[in-house]
């Protein structure tokens, strides 16, 4: 090492230090990544191929054989269905509400900051009391929403959290109305970037609002768009507290999501293989879609 | 970029050493200490030396620090208070550490502890009997035979729970309480409605009767006739009270006469139904202590904290007693259905001696006579531990409700399998579906048989 420094001329020991600091920076959180991110992940895809029940008889190889084994788990296919459907359910309606939402925040309306933040409040309180007070409000019997909709006359409003078709949806519309907030002010950067004149110029052409949003707003938001598909189909594959609290999975196992099917997997069976080998196939879905997104990123970039 | 190849040696450096160490025997710390390892680590060497010692001296006195892991304890855990407070007195030297958990992740919690294998808790209480086995499969138990063996320790006084809790012939632990279904019932609600006690031998069918002819009122006034917690168990324990068939089953026809029964208490509104109870998140005993059911089928557990809820004016002050809990027609009356709460040494422990001697006293006719004190039902059933219940400030003066305790046939309310934890799983997610009315009785019972057979490999 000490001669090696000798070796150094100053510019590459003046450089070596400034990387120096620079890296002490980092450090700590890189640390934690690693001890808490990167080490378990790996662990994970080695435990993957092996057979282990949490105690200190030896990991056993197995091979693929959990992957196996979880394709042909039925349980396995309809959490995996159930995540996509959920996925489904939240992704486009956040979008949409999410960039009208921003719209209406853009205007300059008294006490705007009002309610920007009343619309942002959701996505700050726990999930826990959130999912708590839904579900009374998802009462079937005498819960307020079920009122409301007898009171504008659907005599047999659906049973929510009670029913197998409509659990799901109930956990969504909580889902989408406790992001909406966060994806509004990330829409609401990007609409702040859209140069003013462009939509003076619709203007005086004769365009109206809506001819506003549809050619100008909406194409100037892609990347922004583009970024919140991403986070949220990212953000809806690692969905676990939320169905927890709201139903825990069922009723049965209607919303039984990928994260529930590995942590009953691991910590009520004790296969510690198959729960990874569950956990490698949801990293896997959650990095393709990263990809794309980095791909998408790429392009967007190069076109400003 | 030589500075980013060391970080990628170090950091690849790491991860092997870390993985190394998840391989071998020697991880320690669980996050769930509520002492600091180290410190504690070297001070129970010294104690394991120091009672190994004090064994061979033939002395009493015992010193040093045990670790016991429990639930609920600053909650719901007079039972476990009661046992600790009394060893630590007798034992001034022992200190009794309590590694509490919540009741909801006990096993979670335990399961990931023993994984980490460090030497606390020493002493393990079994919630869950079926976790017995599968930490016995895992050799996380110490076997405790060779200590049953050398203190000749005479079992027979659990009348055949040391047996009931042996696996493959092995002693892993020995029954701390024991608990079974009785049915509490309201007596001014049974006043009231002008209708006759229940008897200690009394069959289903007229359960059903009774808490049809119970109930009354409307809305916020309704008093339900009877009240079944969501549990899963509160249908198949009577299903499998004859003793013919367990939980564990290939066929689970059986069951259905059980569900229809049940759903005819529910769609006639003789209990509340499922749906109001899970999402408005009813407990069981509120509906008792709040008198909006007149009776309640649950366990002998339920006893103390009623007993204290109306001594500490928690709830209205009124009459209630204890009946056996209803049989099935086919068979006479005393049989019931229970569990035990076994304790166990965790194989890692480096106090075994000084974990024995708490595991014996937690279970000894000693602390049985401390805990009947407390309303709580141990493994040893004495004449006396029986009279200090009934002879509870508290507990109904009538004779009947004292002889309501006793049984003859005691069912296992699940049985020891090693895959019981998992069959849980699907017989909860079915029972809901059936409650909720999702799937009829007899798709319910299909799904069962075909999912059980899987987790069974049948």
């Amino acid at each position: 090492m000490e001669n090696e420094k000798q070796v150094l001329s100053p510019k590459m020991k003046r450089k070596l230090k400034s990387n120096a600091v620079g890296f002490s920076f980092v450090l700590p959180s890189l640390l934690g990544y690693a001890i808490f991110v990167f080490i378990p992940v790996c662990f994970s895809l080695i435990l993957s191929l092996m057979e282990w029940d949490a105690s200190q008889a030896p990991l056993k190889f197995v091979g693929l054989q959990n992957f196996v084994t979880i394709f042909g788990d039925r349980n396995f296919r309809n959490s995996f269905i159930h995540t996509v459907t959920y996925s489904l359910m939240t992704v486009f309606p956040t979008l949409v509400i999410s960039l009208l939402l921003a719209v209406l925040m853009n205007s300059k309306i008294r006490g705007i900051t009002f309610f920007r933040a009343a619309f942002y409040f959701p996505h700050i309180v726990s999930v826990v009391a959130v999912g708590a007070v839904w579900n009374m409000l998802f009462q079937p019997d005498y819960g307020p929403i079920n009122m409301f909709l007898k009171f504008i006359g659907i005599s047999n409003p659906p049973r929510w959290v009670l029913s197998t078709t409509w659990a799901m949806p109930a956990v969504a519309i909580v889902s989408v109305w406790k992001n909406m907030g966060y994806y509004m002010i990330i829409y609401l950067a990007g609409l702040q970037g859209i140069d003013h004149s462009l939509h003076e110029a619709a203007s005086i052409d004769g365009a109206n609002g809506w001819q506003r949003l549809r050619y100008i707003t909406v194409p100037l938001l892609t990347p922004t768009t583009f970024f919140v598909l991403i986070m949220l189909t990212i953000q809806c594959f690692k969905v676990f507290d939320l169905v927890y609290v709201m139903t825990g999975g069922g009723p049965g196992n209607a919303t039984q999501t990928l994260v529930n099917y590995i942590y009953t997997k691991a910590f009520t069976s004790w296969k510690l293989g198959e729960a990874s080998a569950a956990a490698m196939i949801m990293f896997v879905v959650v990095l393709a879609v990263t990809l794309i997104q980095f791909a998408g990123e790429r392009k967007w970039s190069d076109q400003m | 970029m030589k500075m980013k190849k060391m970080i990628a040696v170090l950091l690849a450096s790491m991860m092997i050493v870390s993985l190394a160490a998840c391989g071998s025997s020697s991880s320690e710390s669980s996050s769930t200490e509520t002492t600091t390892e180290t410190t504690k680590e070297t001070e129970s060497t010294e104690t394991q030396d120091t009672s190994q010692a004090a064994e061979t001296e033939e002395s009493t006195e015992l010193t040093g620090e045990v670790s016991i892991s429990t639930w609920g304890y600053d909650t719901s855990g007079v039972a476990f208070q009661t046992i600790v407070n009394a060893y630590m007195e007798k034992n001034p030297g022992v200190t009794v550490n309590v590694i509490d958990y919540t009741s909801d992740d006990y096993n979670t919690s335990l399961g990931v502890a023993m994984a980490a294998a460090t030497s606390d808790p020493d002493v393990i209480f079994i919630k869950d009997a079926g976790t017995l086995l599968t930490m016995a499969d895992k050799n996380q138990l110490l076997p405790i035979d060779d200590y049953i063996a050398a203190d000749a320790l005479d079992l027979s006084v659990y009348s055949g729970g040391a047996e009931l809790l042996q696996y493959n012939g092995v002693s892993y632990a020995l029954p701390f309480r024991n608990d079974w279904y009785v049915l509490y019932y309201n007596k001014d609600l049974f006043d009231a409605a002008g209708v006759e006690y229940p008897s200690n031998d009394m069959t289903w069918e007229e359960y059903y009767e009774l808490a049809a002819q119970l109930t009354s009122g409307e809305g916020t006034e309704k008093v339900y006739g009877t009240h079944h917690h969501k549990w899963e168990a509160l249908v198949s324990a009577w299903a499998v009270q004859d003793g013919e068939h367990t939980v564990v089953a290939e066929d689970y026809s059986f069951y259905k006469e059980w569900y229809e029964n049940t759903l005819a208490l529910q769609d006639n509104g003789y209990m509340m139904d499922y749906a109001t109870i899970t999402t408005s998140n009813i407990g069981y005993a509120d509906m008792f202590e709040n008198q909006q059911c007149a009776m309640l089928p649950m366990g002998t557990y339920f006893m103390a904290s009623l007993i204290s809820a109306i001594a500490n004016g928690e709830c209205d002050d009124f009459n209630w007693g204890i009946a056996a809990i209803p049989h099935p027609s086919t068979t006479g009356a005393g049989y019931t259905v229970g569990a035990y709460t076994p304790v166990a040494i965790s194989a890692y422990t480096d106090v075994p001696d000084l974990a024995w001697d708490f595991v014996k006293f937690a279970t000894s006719e000693e602390a049985a006579a401390l805990l009947g004190e407390q309303g709580v039902l141990t493994g040893i059933q004495t004449t006396e531990s029986m009279a200090a219940i009934a002879s509870l400030d508290g507990f109904p003066q009538d004779g009947t409700s004292e002889e309501a305790l006793s049984y003859t046939h005691f069912v296992f309310d699940r049985p020891l399998d090693p895959d019981i934890e998992e069959v849980r799983t699907v017989l909860n997610e079915v029972h809901e579906l059936i409650m909720i009315e999702s799937y009829s009785v007899d798709d319910g019972i299909a799904e069962l048989n075909e999912r059980v057979a899987e987790i069974k490999g049948w």
